[in-house]
């Protein structure tokens, strides 16, 4: 029997195999027994487990791999954020600068329309390369109809006048230039004097007579006299004023109004000078 | 054995979680004929059919199938390739491929017929030309490179 049995083992055990399927399927097929959904489910309940760690390994992987993904997106999101931001704060700065010359200009304009008279605007191209002049580079010239001793205003006050006239650009004298003379009035008292550049870049007062009434604080403002430059814009603010023993003037400073120092537009009021001044063609420059 | 649970709990694996992803048209590879199958060329007839048996219960546990169907379906083709495995060449990738194919075939139609007796009728043409066929050859290709593929020396029982 046994010998019978190790010969015809494989028959025997293919056709047990075969059996225990098919009385396994018709127990579930028929649900006589419990058996087949017992042995079902405990197949299932071992493998269960791994499959559920399988799952879990799968979905952390996912989610790794989808946060490196996105982490690669973030990181390209913020470069292309930086660059724009970049560029943005440049178009803000150019805006700016805009919005102040804008800003500038409109008070130039205010300035040139008060005035009466016709004005050309420029704007400041160079400045005096040594220390003994005070002058500006204006990109105006001849060809606006700009003249010799045409007067030059800022926003804030008097500039200066045309020296020298080329076709497109001008030499300015700045009120600190030490050659420069213009005369003026104390706005208050209405005392009259001239006001000289020095070699320091203020402005003195000169010929205020010693009783004149001239205190710390007020405005100056050009007196009109010599028909170079029209009356009345602002010129400065008394910042000293003294009157030396022995002396037959006073002496007082003024601190010009507008800032050369950050000069970028200015205006040149078209009003020819009075006068026998040599207003022609305009002296070339070097 | 360890080595033969083993890959079955592998297979269980791939089966669920991958296998799904790699189907072509609506037909994925059968990895657990693909184990009986490796299985088989590698051990005798009575392990094989064992063998079979056990890695089809679990294919039906996995599977919306009457458990049985598979066990019945995978310890009969265990038996059929170890059998033939001893007197055809099995070495070569085609004729592993011929053989899986074989197989894939047997184990369609096998299962069609064992539904049959149970009285749940499937178009027997259309079966066969769109889940039968494709999944035979699908299998077969898979089937023939994984086992192709150089294993670990612990693996080497499977498929030699």
């Amino acid at each position: 029997m046994t010998r019978l049995l190790v010969r015809y083992r494989r028959p025997l055990i293919l056709s047990s195999t075969l059996l225990l399927s098919f009385v396994l399927m018709t127990l579930q097929v028929r649900s006589l027994s419990p058996l087949a959904d017992l042995t079902k489910r405990i197949l299932l309940t071992t493998i269960s487990p791994i499959l559920r760690i399988a799952e879990v390994s799968k979905a952390t992987t996912v989610s790794l791999w989808k946060e490196y993904i996105d982490l690669r997106r973030v990181r390209r999101d913020n470069q292309l954020l930086r660059e724009e931001v970049r560029q943005f704060r440049v178009q803000v700065g150019e805006l700016q600068e805009a919005a102040q010359e804008n800003s500038r200009l409109n008070h130039l304009l205010q300035m040139g329309s008060t005035s009466g008279t016709e004005t050309v605007a420029a704007k400041v191209i160079g400045k005096d390369v040594t220390n003994w002049f005070r002058t500006i580079l204006i990109d105006k010239g001849g060809k606006e109809g700009i003249q010799r001793h045409m007067a030059v205003v800022a926003p804030e006050g008097l500039v200066g006048r045309v020296m020298d006239v080329t076709a497109r650009a001008s030499r300015v004298q700045l009120i600190t230039d030490p050659e420069s003379s213009i005369g003026c009035l104390v706005q208050r008292s209405r005392v009259a004097g001239v006001a000289a550049g020095s070699q320091a870049g203020t402005v003195q007062i000169k010929y205020l007579p010693l009783m004149a009434d001239v205190v710390v604080g007020d405005r100056v403002i050009t007196s009109g006299m010599g028909g170079i430059i029209p009356k009345g814009i602002p010129l400065g603010k008394v910042i000293r004023s003294s009157r030396p023993n022995g002396a037959l003037f006073q002496e007082t400073e003024v601190q010009a109004l507008a800032d050369f120092s950050r000069l970028e537009e200015v205006m040149v009021l078209k009003r020819p000078p009075e006068g026998d001044l040599p207003s022609g063609g305009g002296k070339r420059l070097p | 054995m360890s080595i033969l649970l083993l890959a079955l709990l592998g297979v269980c694996l791939l089966q669920s979680t991958v296998a799904h992803r790699l189907a072509i048209g609506g037909v994925q590879p059968d990895l657990f004929l693909v184990l009986v199958f490796g299985l088989s060329l590698s051990t005798r007839p009575e392990l094989a059919t064992v063998g079979g048996f056990l890695i089809g219960l679990y294919q039906d546990s996995l599977s919306g199938a009457p458990l049985g169907l598979n066990a019945f379906t995978l310890s009969l083709i265990g038996f059929l390739v170890s059998q033939l495995s001893r007197q055809v060449k099995t070495a070569e990738l085609g004729a592993r491929f011929a053989l899986l194919f074989l197989a894939g075939i047997t184990s369609g139609l096998t299962t069609l017929l064992v539904l049959r007796f149970f009285q749940v009728f499937r178009p027997v043409a259309s079966t066969i030309l769109w889940t039968v066929l494709p999944a035979a050859i699908y299998t077969a290709i898979l089937g023939a490179c994984l086992l192709a593929l150089p294993r670990p020396r612990w693996m080497r029982g499977l498929g030699r």
